[in-house]
């Protein structure tokens, strides 16, 4: 006797499966941070509310795109390798490392501002959240594009191709994850009040 | 056919998403709907991430689960600490 089975199997997570558990775990990490920044926040109101406005929100707002387009450039390099179209997506991952590089660059000039006025981790629990939160991300930003380089470097000698492609899904898959972060950071610690 | 939900369009959404939270807050918004809103703005943006730049949709519940989980869970308890402050 046979028996009809409908079954179709789940597709496999993109990319190497480890990096994955590390996206888990720095998910994790984050997600508590920002539980604990609301929390905090319930007892100091009055101060996340007012040291927030002097938060530059256009910078942050700016920030968001280029993380959010740096995604898209990484979705199309992505798109690129698996038909075979290494110099296509080496550009892309170009154009989504400099999204990166900008991103970089707007937070140098956020913090060179904040620095310059004495504020430091120690300044108020506001400023403690905003300045940890936000350099822990700019980390895992530089990490990002660490790990970008090294799929452009692996790409440029030949070695992906529309039968290989793992190494840039991974790579992908963590720039999105930071992208991700993003999302929730901006209208947390810059926007709701 | 070409769809419009496509990674070009998804891109674009988050970009008009992103400016109408820029804009809120420059207004100077606040009071539980807009935190709701800010948060489910959030929630779409990172579910959109998750479904197709990261291409998740077709993988496993438990992978979906794990991220989708993590997404909602963020975002309502952020939303709770902030419904408990007003």
């Amino acid at each position: 006797m046979t028996t009809a089975i409908n079954n179709i199997e789940p597709k496999l997570l993109p990319g190497d499966l480890a990096i994955w558990f590390f996206i888990f775990m720095e998910l994790l990490v984050f997600g508590i941070f920002f539980i604990v920044y609301a929390v905090m926040r319930i007892e100091n109101i009055e101060l996340f509310n007012h040291y927030q406005l002097t938060l530059n929100r256009e910078l942050g707002a700016a920030n968001t795109l280029l993380l959010i387009t740096s995604s898209y450039f990484v979705v199309r390099a992505v798109e690129a390798i698996r038909v075979n179209n290494v110099k296509s997506c080496i550009d892309w991952l170009y154009a989504a490392l400099g999204g990166g590089m900008g991103f970089l660059i707007l937070k140098s000039f956020e913090y060179s501002d904040k620095f310059s006025e004495g504020i430091n981790l120690s300044t108020n629990t506001f400023y403690m959240f905003y300045l940890s939160l936000t350099m822990f991300h700019f980390l895992h930003v530089i990490l990002g594009m660490i790990i970008l380089f090294a799929v452009v470097h692996k790409a440029k000698r030949g070695g992906y191709n529309a039968q290989n492609y793992t190494g840039v899904e991974t790579g992908a898959s963590y720039w999105h994850m930071v992208d991700l972060v993003w999302i929730i950071l901006f209208p947390l610690v810059y926007i709701i009040r | 056919m070409k769809t419009v939900y496509n990674v070009h369009t998804i891109w674009l959404l988050m970009i008009v998403l992103t400016l109408s939270t820029y804009f809120m807050g420059k207004l100077g918004l606040s009071g539980i709907a807009v935190v709701l809103f800010l948060l489910f703005t959030a929630v779409i943006k990172g579910g959109l991430i998750i479904r197709d730049f990261m291409e998740l949709r077709d993988v496993s519940f438990l992978w979906r689960a794990i991220m989708y989980g993590w997404l909602w869970t963020v975002c309502i308890a952020i939303a709770l600490a902030y419904i408990i402050s007003l």
